[in-house]
């Protein structure tokens, strides 16, 4: 399935590595805005109760362990899987997990990105975001004809690390066009609040019906540094 | 919620003036008046050509035929005006011409059913899983049987997004169950209620092939089962097959279900099935083998 989204993401999580962060936080949209557990899993069975067995091993799923979590609580999808290419990437330093509500503010999406944002000397991000899901008569969420400039926008803002930008996606509008990331990417925005970056576009595109972005953004005042 | 400590046992069907018992699969047969219906798009659309339809799949040996006036997947939209416009006259039709057989209409609002219950309906196959509670009032009004079916959280015509379930199987079990008091709360007596696991309703192609697997949960509730396989996404998935080619898939896990215990298999395919479900009872030991000389001659 798509091979080149696949090693997109793991490049630009090896990116992140190779910029030697002290504290990567994978940020991901969740029922609610909070930190997990930074050796929480994903409840792989719950998507695939037939991997449960351990006898199987399928796709995405490949890497890490496909038994229900023994700790009580389950990671959500994004964060879930977003630790699971840390793992891939072979990153061993320290991780946060934290989850943004999918119903909150731009502003406090915002905020709660300025803080990650110090959550170490070298604080890096692994955003774990997707656009619509209504991208076409066979997407999940069949049509809606303003998924197009919706991502469009989106993809835009990226590149030109226009932070403002994202910050001003509609929160309602994102919600009616299954834009389940749109609370990553104002962490993300708010992370990156005043600072240029540089963008390198790794993977855009919808082969199922929903927007995939996969990008790398580097503070300007980063690049040419150590490491 | 864990299920009952011992299996109930499965009892008698009444459905229309039939009495079926646990031993009996029954084949309802799809007639589908939509323009998309997406096996053999558009073929049952004109009203002749569904009527020869019809005539067929009871020439093949269906006990029950389904009349749907929407399909399941997302598209234009079609209103209750609409909806009753392609459904109720055609049942009326078939009515006229078959007296006796099941006839169920595949809907999920209430104004459909009463409709369809008036122009001569014995089954409100409701595929979306109660989402109009007045459906089973209906029901109950016009002595007709009801499906009650799990679709996890999903509303009529949209599609599953990475859904989850701690326990898919449980889940159906406690939303199936509820449907049931529900529809007995109405007035629906217990021998007309029969619950569907809804293959890929809410679910993914793991979803549905562990409630597949997992179907004798189902039958152990002592509700009658239904499934409805027939050339579905799952298959497709599973074999990686478009829908014209999932005959084969689909019988598969037919056999699985009447293996398992299912007793109403809704189908395209009338003649493939019957000969797939008779042979799973002979080997369940529910029925004898039409004939039996060789070796004992």
């Amino acid at each position: 399935m798509v091979p080149e989204l696949r090693r997109a993401c793991l490049e630009a999580a090896l990116a992140l590595l190779h910029a030697k962060p002290d504290m990567i936080t994978v940020v991901g949209v969740a029922d609610s805005t909070r930190p997990f557990d930074p050796d929480g899993e994903l409840d792989v069975a719950a998507y695939a109760p037939a991997l449960r067995s351990g006898r199987l091993r399928a796709g995405a799923l490949v890497h890490g362990s496909n038994q229900t979590p023994a700790k009580a609580e389950a990671l959500p999808l994004p964060l879930g899987l977003g630790s699971r290419l840390l793992d891939q990437a072979g990153y061993a330093g320290e991780r946060l997990l934290y989850a943004v509500g999918e119903r909150e503010r731009p502003a406090d999406c915002a905020a709660l990105g300025g803080r990650l944002a110090a959550a170490g000397e070298r604080a890096a991000l692994l955003v774990m975001a997707d656009g619509s899901a209504r991208r076409g008569l066979k997407a999940p969420g069949y049509l809606d004809l303003r998924s197009a400039p919706f991502d469009a926008e989106v993809e835009r803002a990226v590149r030109a690390g226009d932070m403002p930008g994202l910050l001003a996606l509609d929160p309602e509008l994102a919600l009616e066009l299954m834009a389940t990331g749109r609370a990553a990417w104002q962490v993300l925005a708010g992370a990156l609040a005043g600072r240029q970056a540089a963008c390198e576009v790794r993977y855009c595109g919808d082969p199922f019906g929903v927007a995939y972005l996969v990008a790398s953004l580097t503070p300007a005042e980063l690049t040419g540094a150590d490491g | 919620m864990t299920g009952p400590a011992e299996p109930r046992p499965q009892r008698e069907l009444r459905l229309g003036r039939g009495t079926f018992p646990p031993e009996q699969p029954l084949l309802m047969g799809i007639v589908n008046r939509t323009p998309d219906s997406f096996f053999r798009p558009g073929v049952t659309w004109d009203e002749t050509a569904a009527m020869e339809r019809v005539h067929q799949v009871i020439a093949e040996g269906a006990d029950i035929v389904d009349v749907g006036g929407i399909p399941a997947a997302p598209g234009a939209e079609v209103d209750v005006a609409e909806e009753i416009k392609r459904t109720a006259g055609f049942i009326a039709a078939v009515r006229a011409s078959y007296p006796d057989v099941v006839i169920s209409v595949d809907t999920w609002r209430h104004e459909t059913g009463r409709a369809a219950c008036e122009a001569g309906a014995d089954l409100l196959n409701d595929s979306w899983g109660g989402y109009d509670e007045r459906l089973a009032e209906v029901a109950a009004e016009y002595g007709a049987g009801l499906v009650c079916a799990h679709v996890g959280r999903q509303q009529p015509r949209t599609r599953p997004f990475r859904v989850a379930y701690a326990d898919v199987m449980a889940d159906v079990l406690d939303r199936i169950e509820l449907l049931a008091a529900r529809a007995l709360a109405a007035g629906v007596p217990a021998d007309r209620i029969v619950i569907d696991a809804a293959h890929d309703f809410g679910k993914n192609t793991w979803h549905s092939l562990e409630i597949t697997r997992r179907l004798a949960e189902m039958t152990a509730t002592g509700w009658p089962v239904l499934v409805s396989l027939s050339n579905k996404d799952f298959v497709g998935e599973t074999l990686n097959l478009p829908p014209e080619q999932r005959l084969h898939g689909t019988l598969a896990a037919t056999a699985v279900c009447a293996w398992h215990g299912a007793r109403i298999f809704r189908v395209h395919q009338v003649t493939e099935s019957r000969q797939v479900v008779d042979m799973v009872s002979a080997i369940r030991g529910d029925r004898p083998p039409a004939r039996a000389v060789r070796g004992l001659a």
